[in-house]
């Protein structure tokens, strides 16, 4: 069984109220949640409580998940970048990349776990592929989590120009990602 | 919304990158008469290759607590019900032990019985004691889990009395009661509530008799040099009770003129309320 159906069954179990089924799920991606939270948000307290929220919410909503929308994996990648945009947008975090690798290396940080290397290799080249703009908008919102039209107010880039470059970004990174 | 214009939002939907009402209409169009091969397929490779591109990033194992607070939070029972209304901050607010709690108040000086009818105020407000929680649980014990359940739910209640009495006892805390708007009375504007604001960066809202929404959310707002500010929202519990802590981040801008309770789309507003404003309460001046 691959690991996507694996964890549709774990989800199954979820949804029928296995608590044990769902430390299972925390036991596969929480450390990838976390660590995608502790980029976003940039402080470890948010980081942990945003991740708790994420899977409270998925034991509440393992019944709404459709498979034809997505992995489980995506499923709680949405529901954890969701609460953290909401997070960033509320407290009007608009700190710059720049900063992000600063606070990650400071003393206290949790230490992280051996990456998937293949995965970063194949995404790196994708990403160097992009033309640059396309690039920019994309990370803008992924962990930025700014509204196109907030992107449009940072970059002084029309807003049109800019719904068209997260949307070909999107799907370029998508074919070179498949392919 | 035609099925083309979900197409060519739905990269920008999978990246949270539409504004609250442009993503509410491709929720919509989804739900809407179907079905919708494409389109759900079209969400299904956006959502992957966003997802993919956390692939960049070192996992990184959580400490302990954070499973531990998601196991508490489901054996509260709070979490129990599928589909019930989404807490927007869950966390359980941080209270000193009872013991300390009791130190508190036997150091209160005698001038501070306002204070102190306020706290009982609370306390009738919130309409459980420690006695009270102590014999439901006792009683309600058809099976042990059952009781244990019920325990755990008293226990959370007189932590967070205690934290909210500690608060009222903080120099500076002020009671802010936030009453019905003016105009008619609507189905959703039941509720009552007061804010207990300390300008030193902490704030409580409690409420009672707040009916569960099945597609809304009540949002809690400060108002600070004439504009809003979305301060969190209020998920009512089983006995249409709220308690939450209003997020110490939009306190430390000023002393807020006001706060206001309005009724939201699921998940709430972000930049300013849409829907009815069922409270108001202005903030006395220092």
């Amino acid at each position: 069984m691959t690991r996507p159906a694996e964890d549709r069954t774990v989800l199954d179990a979820v949804r029928r109220g296995d608590q044990r089924s769902l430390e299972e799920l925390y036991r596969r991606h929480s450390p990838r949640l976390y660590g995608l939270l502790l980029r976003m948000l940039r402080e470890t307290a948010d980081a942990e409580e945003i991740l708790q929220e994420t899977f409270v919410d998925a034991w509440r909503r393992a019944g709404e998940y459709a498979a034809s929308r997505g992995s489980v994996e995506a499923w709680l990648i949405t529901i954890a970048r969701s609460r953290a945009i909401d997070r960033i947008r509320n407290r009007g975090a608009r700190l710059r990349l720049v900063k992000q690798s600063e606070q990650l290396a400071s003393a206290d940080a949790p230490q992280p776990e051996p990456p998937d290397v293949h995965a970063q290799t194949r995404l790196r080249k994708a990403l160097g592929t992009l033309p640059p703009e396309q690039r920019r908008a994309l990370e803008l919102a992924y962990w930025e989590g700014l509204s196109q039209s907030e992107i449009s107010r940072e970059t002084g880039d029309p807003l049109g120009t800019v719904k068209t470059r997260v949307r070909l970004g999107l799907q370029r990174l998508a074919e070179l990602l498949a392919g | 919304m035609t099925h083309q214009e979900f197409l060519d939002q739905v990269d920008a939907y999978a990246l949270g990158a539409l504004e609250s009402g442009e993503a509410r209409a491709l929720e919509q169009h989804l739900t809407g008469e179907g079905p919708h091969p494409l389109c759900e397929a079209a969400l299904a490779r956006a959502r992957e290759t966003v997802a993919t591109l956390a692939a960049d990033l070192k996992p990184v194992s959580p400490p302990p607590r954070v499973w531990e607070g998601i196991a508490r939070a489901i054996a509260q029972g709070q979490e129990s019900a599928p589909r019930a209304p989404a807490p927007a901050s869950p966390r359980l607010p941080v209270s000193a032990p009872a013991g300390e709690a009791g130190k508190a108040l036997r150091r209160t000086p005698p001038w501070t019985y306002a204070i102190a009818a306020a706290a009982v105020v609370m306390l009738v407000l919130g309409g459980i004691n420690v006695r009270d929680a102590r014999q439901s649980a006792a009683m309600a014990g058809a099976s042990a889990a059952e009781c244990a359940r019920e325990l755990a739910e008293a226990r959370i209640d007189v932590l967070r009395k205690e934290d909210a009495l500690q608060l009222l006892l903080e120099p500076g805390t002020q009671i802010v009661s936030l009453k019905p708007s003016p105009g008619p009375p609507t189905p959703l504007a039941q509720g009552t509530g007061v804010v207990l604001f300390n300008p030193r960066g902490r704030a409580l809202f409690l409420g009672k008799s707040f009916a569960a929404q099945a597609t809304r959310d009540y949002e809690l707002w400060l108002i600070r040099d004439g504009k809003p500010i979305a301060a969190g929202l209020l998920p009512p519990g089983p006995d249409g009770r709220v308690f939450s802590e209003v997020r110490p981040d939009v306190l430390t801008g000023g002393r807020p003129a006001a706060f206001a309770v309005s009724v939201e789309p699921k998940g709430g507003e972000r930049v300013a309320p849409r829907g009815p404003i069922i409270l108001t309460g202005a903030v006395a001046a220092p």
